[in-house]
């Protein structure tokens, strides 16, 4: 384990919300690790944290109390802007609910990322081609997000998330909204996809079937981690 | 270039929201545009008119003789003075003018009369003075003691073209002037009063008359350009710095007109900010309503790394677009109305007279300012108003707003 190169780190997060005077705790002192390339779980309840814990990882919320290490980078440091960047450069976000831009066609919104990047033209172009046929949305470019399915919105924002090769891939509950059969596929998709470019990917999940697939797995309840799995897979 | 193209799409999204605010763009933008047109044309018009009628633009004369008018408050070396102002830039003639009062009799009839001594070449050049004319010629050039009377006047007298007055007046020397002239036309301006004593004569026949040597009563001025009226004003005060003269422009002798004319400019003003004020209201409304709708859009657009300032540019591009648009449509409709008027314009209900001219009809004007004020108005409300829910929708907190509901 020491030869492998630690991407996601938190120590003792801890974040409250307050709603109508009641405090709610939450995440609640939360310290693990993530490897590079890893294909993991933060898994329980609704209401037990995953998103709140996701969204502290991601720098998209700030922690009342702990640390986040991104890449080696300690990303509360770190001003709104240069935040932004960071994370236009490292993560690839997967929401449950897909949030696609609707004005937007498929293409456009896979390639959204590379233009805020600067990416030239042909290549952003080359790029989306290449990932639809990796997601199995060949020809689909010029369609808008409401003329597809579910399971292909999120395969485009599988896709979106990707294709500017981050090193981070962070997926809340991305088959929840999806039947188990292609939540199946996509999770198969995802699993290969991980293997192939070594992206290191992190779900929130209740789905049986993500854990099954996972390498690690960490168990969430109110807040703190009361489990952790560590699969080796041979 | 992507944003615009985000911009562009989300204005049809809300195709109905987007047609009434649009509407209410274009109705301020016309609105402002049409009456802009309409107070620049009217008071140009009238300021033309009148200034051309009699008046002219610029008017010299002794010191206070406007005040206590007398026969010898005189401008001396006319001719010299006038050469002085046409080597002026802007200058577009000038013309020379004798006042005094007399009696003049025609048969048993005898009346007071103004006596207005007037150059014909250089007063027609100015005024058009030959237009005025609705009966016989104007002056011939070599006849001596001829006259144009005013259509009162003539009246009064009962004389025509071909009969011949007795003017009796007192000279400048302090002699009993007296002479017979030759009634070569009748002369309309409009101003009835006027008319009722206006006795014309040429300048030459006027100065030797009067025995007033080389000296005359007024001198007036038109430009060719209005808006150059006080630069010229300026210069020709300059000219004259070292005399007893003094120089006089049309907001000075007219000024009541100039006065009411400006309060009722900004009357103006104050409509225009009651259409800011519409525009500020609608314009606001739409953004806010869909910034609010999209704020989860805009939590997205951050979560993947989009930069606030572009969110606030997305946001303005957006209103803008509907903008620029409008604007060019109430351009269309402005211009299109403003163009009505200016050919057919509109009959006033009572007319009114002044500086010898009478109104009856008020025209509108097509000019750049009446297109360009109203345009920086909605652009700068628009990016002023809509800047705010800009930055409300930069705010955004993506965390806050993906939470799945
Ligand atoms: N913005 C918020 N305001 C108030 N309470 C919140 C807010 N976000 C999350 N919570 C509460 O924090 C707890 C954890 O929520 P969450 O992280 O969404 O859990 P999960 O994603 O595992 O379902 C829940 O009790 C939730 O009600
Ligand atoms: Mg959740």
């Amino acid at each position: 384990m020491s030869d492998k190169k630690i991407i996601i780190k938190t120590e003792n997060l801890k974040k409250d919300y307050k709603e109508d005077g009641v405090v709610v705790h939450a995440v609640r002192g939360i310290d693990f690790m993530i490897e590079k390339g890893e294909f993991s779980a933060i898994v329980g309840p609704s209401g037990c944290g995953k998103t709140t814990l996701l969204n502290l990882i991601s720098g998209l919320d700030t922690p009342d109390e702990g640390k986040v290490w991104l890449d080696g980078k300690l990303i509360s440091d770190m001003s709104g802007k240069e935040l932004s960047d960071f994370r236009r450069d490292n993560i690839g976000f997967i929401f449950q609910a897909y949030n696609l831009i609707p004005v937007l066609t498929v293409e456009e919104n896979i390639e959204y990322i590379m233009l805020l990047q600067g990416i030239g033209k042909k290549e952003r172009h080359n790029r989306v081609i290449e990932i639809l046929e990796e997601v199995g949305l060949s020809g689909l470019e010029n369609r808008r997000p409401t003329q597809l399915s579910g399971g292909q919105q999120q395969r485009v924002t599988i896709a979106r998330a990707m294709v500017s090769k981050p090193k981070i891939i962070l997926a809340d509950e991305p088959t929840a909204n999806l039947d188990s059969k292609t939540g199946t596929e996509l999770l198969d998709m995802m699993a290969e996809l991980n293997e192939k470019t070594g992206m290191t990917f992190l779900f929130s999940t209740h789905d049986k079937m993500v854990m099954e697939r996972a390498r690690r797995v960490v168990v969430l309840k109110d807040g703190m981690i009361v489990d952790k799995k560590e699969i080796d897979i041979v | 270039m992507l944003f615009l193209k985000m911009a562009f799409r989300n204005i049809f999204r809300q195709k109905r929201r987007t047609f009434f605010t649009a509407l209410t763009m274009i109705g301020g933008f016309a609105l402002a545009c049409i009456s802009i047109g309409w107070a620049d044309g009217s008071y140009n018009n009238i300021i033309g008119m009148f200034t051309r009628g009699w008046l002219g633009h610029i008017q010299i004369h002794y010191k206070d003789y406007l005040d206590k008018p007398s026969i010898y408050k005189t401008i001396d070396n006319y001719n010299e003075i006038g050469k002085k102002i046409m080597e002026i830039k802007g200058v577009k003639s000038w013309t020379a003018r004798v006042y005094s009062a007399g009696l003049a009799s025609f048969k048993d009839k005898t009346s007071g009369v103004s006596i207005i001594g007037i150059d014909p070449e250089k007063e027609d050049k100015t005024t058009d003075f030959h237009k005025k004319i609705i009966n016989g010629d104007y002056f011939k050039a070599g006849v001596k003691n001829q006259v144009l009377i005013g259509k009162g006047l003539a009246k009064i007298i009962k004389a025509k073209a071909g009969d011949k007055i007795i003017l009796v007046s007192q000279a400048a020397d302090g002699s009993m002037a007296n002479d017979i002239f030759t009634v070569s036309g009748i002369v309309s301006t409009d101003d009835d009063l006027f008319d009722r004593t206006s006795f014309y004569m040429k300048l030459d026949d006027a100065r030797e008359f009067l025995v007033l040597g080389n000296k005359v009563h007024e001198i007036a001025v038109t430009v060719d350009k209005l808006k150059e009226v006080k630069k010229i004003d300026k210069k020709i005060s300059l000219v004259l710095k070292n005399t007893d003269l003094s120089v006089a422009s049309w907001q000075e002798f007219a000024k009541d007109f100039y006065k009411a004319m400006k309060a009722d400019k900004g009357g103006m003003w104050i409509s225009l900010f009651v259409i800011i004020l519409v525009v500020a209201v609608g314009v606001l409304n739409t953004i806010l309503m869909s910034v609010l709708e999209r704020i989860r859009e805009y939590g997205v657009l951050k979560a993947l790394g989009t930069r606030p300032g572009d969110i606030i540019l997305l946001v303005l591009y957006e209103a803008n677009i509907i903008a620029v648009f409008s604007i060019f449509i109430g351009a269309i409709i402005g211009f299109a109305v403003n163009y009505y008027l200016s050919l057919h314009g509109i009959h006033l209900s009572q007319s009114f007279t002044y500086g010898g001219m009478k109104f009856s009809e008020i025209m509108t004007e097509i000019n750049l300012r009446s297109f360009i004020i109203p345009g920086i108005t909605v652009l700068l409300t628009t990016v002023i108003v809509g800047f705010f829910p800009a930055l409300k929708a930069a705010k955004t907190d993506p965390a806050k707003s993906l939470r799945f509901h």
